[in-house]
């Protein structure tokens, strides 16, 4: 299995670091690694096991940290997870190794907003031109006025 | 043209496209922000209004993460129902699609006719859960809906009146000039474009990668169904519509697979309402290619986390490449041989 082998050099390349495999149902394990290590592991990716359909990046606000998860897929699903910190939360983009990634990282940036150090095109993807550069409708202290209110007697 | 909402500003230098910025989300709804505040029983309907086209995949994804996370075992009559509309879904979207680009190219003829078939698709799926595109079909366990043997027969029967009509239609592409000269080497994208930027589905077939999670990540029955996966090597809007049409044929084949498989038994078993804490990732194979769910659920009876990727999203990201000097008048080709799903893509 393909995950051994790619568990096996990240223990190589990041001899400091504990990396333990979490598996998740239908054929998926997941990789928790430092913020710094991700642009290195997916290098190693890669170069070393031609792994590079990325197939979306999730990025959720689980109340104490905003997570980061690369969903890659060849075969079988290998997802990596990082944690980053809720306030001014940045990480060094992927769209040099995988272009396809712009669109995704874009995404996490106007939802979450995580900045994606040297993205090339940073701009919004999805909200209207003129949303509130400083909501984010993901995080989950977001309020929603347009939600009909609570139901009384 | 597209009847979707969707920007292109194009750069044209005399009759060449120089270059394109792409500006969507004028359908943008926030469901997977929508998700987190129902049920999962009430999401599947949520989920289900992603696309307009291909509805099923994405309650089909969505259910099976979720039955994933419960550990149910779904009956095998509900898996086959499953696939089944799967197949059927893909008929007419493809059929869909190539009215489109027809029509996109001029040829209004097959516009007209591909449309006027994909009614016989259309059909069969009303009877079966009594709508055409919206039907949810899928509950968290299983199906909502059963077929006789005198439905078996009936649609066996509409079955191969519309192959025979998807084999004419073959042949008159086939054979058009016109056609060609329209499609052949426009909207290039090579095989390492592709990997590049992630691409998924019938274009990445078109253009040599050989990519498809009906057999390489067999869900629902796809493990016990026997098909090819169409692929060439061109790469250009030509190769898409082989690869689509063709793709249709073998989905024909794959139904009368199905129906003649039918297991029986139960077509659903119960689920509980509150879901145990825990994390899926969920892929299946959409007209358009891999649809990829995440679901995570924090114990309650709401998810914490519904992310959705469609096939369309990435593919948008090549348009730059692909409308690259093309003629001005090529770029609804061009568009077309996309297939894009902007409601898909915005969510």
């Amino acid at each position: 299995m393909f995950v051994e082998a790619i568990l096996q050099v990240l223990r190589e390349i990041f001899p400091t670091e504990t990396i333990e495999v979490q598996a998740v149902p239908i054929d998926e394990s997941f990789i928790a690694l430092p913020p710094n290590c991700i642009h290195h592991a997916t290098e190693m990716l890669v170069d070393r096991f031609d792994l590079r359909h990325l197939s979306t990046i999730t990025g959720q606000d689980t109340g104490s940290a905003i997570e980061l998860l690369y969903h890659f897929w060849d075969g079988g699903g290998l997802t990596l997870r990082t944690s980053l910190p809720r306030n001014e939360p940045h990480i060094e983009t992927l769209t040099d190794l995988i272009p396809g990634a712009a669109l995704y990282e874009r995404e996490v940036c106007e939802m979450l907003g995580v900045t994606f150090d040297g993205h090339p095109d940073p701009r919004p993807l999805l909200l209207p031109d003129n949303w509130d550069k400083k909501q984010f409708p993901m995080k989950i202290d977001h309020q929603n006025n347009r939600l009909p209110g609570q139901a009384t007697d | 043209m597209l009847k979707e909402p969707l920007s292109f500003l194009l750069t044209i230098e005399g009759e060449k496209v120089v270059d394109s910025v792409l500006r969507f989300g004028y359908v943008h709804r926030g469901i997977e922000r929508i998700c987190q505040n129902r049920n999962y029983v009430q999401n599947v309907h949520v989920v289900g209004r992603v696309c307009g086209i291909c509805s099923h995949v994405h309650t089909t994804t969505y259910c099976q993460g979720v039955e994933a996370l419960l550990g149910l075992q779904v009956p095998p009559q509900a898996l086959y129902l499953r696939t089944l509309l799967c197949e059927l879904e893909r008929i007419h979207s493809h059929l869909l699609w190539l009215g489109v680009l027809a029509e996109n190219v001029g040829f209004t003829t097959i516009f007209m006719y591909a449309w006027r078939d994909r009614e016989i698709a259309l059909d069969i799926v009303d009877e079966l859960s009594g709508g055409r595109v919206a039907h949810t079909i899928n509950v968290i366990g299983g199906v909502r809906i059963d077929v006789s043997e005198g439905q078996v027969d009936t649609m066996l029967a509409r079955l191969d009146e519309l192959e025979q009509r998807i084999e004419t239609l073959l042949g008159v592409i086939q054979h058009e000039h016109t056609f060609q000269v329209r499609t052949r080497g426009v909207g290039h994208l090579s095989a390492e474009q592709v990997r590049r930027y992630c691409v998924v589905g019938p274009i990445a077939r078109a253009s040599g990668v050989d990519v498809d999670l009906r057999r390489d990540a067999p869900y629902a029955a796809y493990d016990q169904l026997d098909f090819r996966v169409i692929t060439t090597e061109e790469g250009d809007v030509w190769a898409r519509t082989m690869v689509r049409v063709q793709e249709t044929i073998e989905s024909l084949r794959l139904c009368r697979q199905l129906l003649a498989g039918l297991p029986g038994g139960p077509t659903s078993v119960r689920a509980r309402l509150r879901v145990p804490p825990g994390e899926v990732v969920s892929r299946a194979e959409a007209p358009r290619g891999e649809v990829i769910y995440y679901i995570r659920s924090d114990g309650s009876d709401r998810p914490a986390r519904v992310k959705i990727r469609t096939p369309t999203l990435p593919a948008l990201i090549t348009i730059p490449d692909q409308l690259r000097d093309v003629n001005t008048a090529d770029v609804p080709a061009v568009l077309a041989g996309i297939d894009l799903c902007i409601a898909c893509v915005d969510r």
